[in-house]
């Protein structure tokens, strides 16, 4: 199972040529070609604003404001980092500062079994390991997994995100965040697993059917 | 060494990221064939993962490239990168 984590899924990054030839062309005065440099990371962007916002309007916003920004500044992007490292980071600021101005969020969410120092101790829940498979293909399943995903503290989503939601690698994760990788592996081993006590909560939680007009208990 | 459940939990991630030595991963997958809690972490785990990476298909918001690309444009009407 030791390799079992999809592959990422999506149109791939262009080639570093044709980006680099793009850039140009934008810096040029060929503005259009603007575009084309940002379509294969659109998807990627909006679902980075998503779940750290949790809001789709507001991540629509966000989302078009880390492109606005990215196209302003263009010319003061540095060829050493690769432009969707450095478009991430712009949108993981701009969905930080809008999560900071609407103040409902908790800047950090105390979060139980969480320190900083020590270990996360994972809930123990043997029976619970079959649930997820059975209900993979459904709706609910995904609306949860969303959820769950919104209730982590903001550092542990944005590096699920990052890593497990848009496919970064490690390193990318890293730089995007401006850490380091052991500091992100640690981050990720940690959402992670409260992702999993989150999400296998919620499951023994919900009701197993939905049954119409059902009584409440 | 012998690894306790402690440890396993540590490597839990590395591991599923298959960024792992093959000694350290020889000793994981001793120690989970013995202990339930930790067979049971490591499938839960992974299968959480599969269900976030599904969201990678989760659809944009109906018109959103076109809404991005006008905005856009109404911004290279004006000026271009400074």
């Amino acid at each position: 199972m030791g390799n079992g984590l999809p592959a990422m899924v999506g149109p791939g990054a262009l080639k570093k040529e044709k980006e680099a030839r793009l850039i140009e062309d934008v810096l040029a005065g060929r503005h259009e070609q603007f575009h084309e440099l940002i379509a294969p990371y659109r998807r990627g962007v909006y679902l980075t604003a998503y779940d750290i916002l949790q809001v789709a309007a507001d991540a629509e916003e966000v989302a078009q404001e880390a492109f606005l920004k990215a196209f302003r500044a263009l010319r003061s992007f540095r060829r050493e980092s690769q432009f969707s490292t450095w478009l991430f980071r712009i949108a993981i600021n701009e969905a930080r500062m809008r999560l900071r101005r609407r103040r409902e969020v908790p800047l950090e969410t105390a979060f139980p079994g969480e320190d900083e120092d020590g270990d996360y101790t994972p809930l123990m829940l043997a029976d619970w390991r079959e649930i997820p498979s059975e209900a993979l293909l459904r709706e609910e399943t995904r609306r949860l997994v969303q959820e769950s995903i919104a209730q982590l503290p903001e550092k542990y989503r944005e590096v699920l995100t990052l890593r497990d939601v848009v496919g970064k690698n490690i390193a990318e994760t890293s730089e995007i965040l401006g850490t380091t990788t052991g500091n992100t592996k640690a981050r990720l081993l940690r959402a992670r697993l409260m992702l999993r006590d989150i999400f296998a909560e919620r499951t023994r939680r919900k009701p197993r059917q939905k049954q119409p007009g059902r009584v409440a208990p | 060494m012998k690894l306790d459940c402690k440890h396993i939990w540590r490597e839990l991630s590395n591991y599923l990221e298959g960024d792992i030595s093959d000694e350290v991963r020889r000793e994981i997958e001793a120690h989970v064939a013995q202990c339930r809690h930790c067979a049971a972490l490591l499938d839960s785990t992974h299968n959480i993962l599969v269900l976030v990476a599904d969201e990678r298909r989760m659809e944009l918001p109906v018109g959103f490239n076109t809404r991005l690309r006008q905005r856009l444009e109404k911004e290279m009407a004006i000026s271009g990168p400074q």
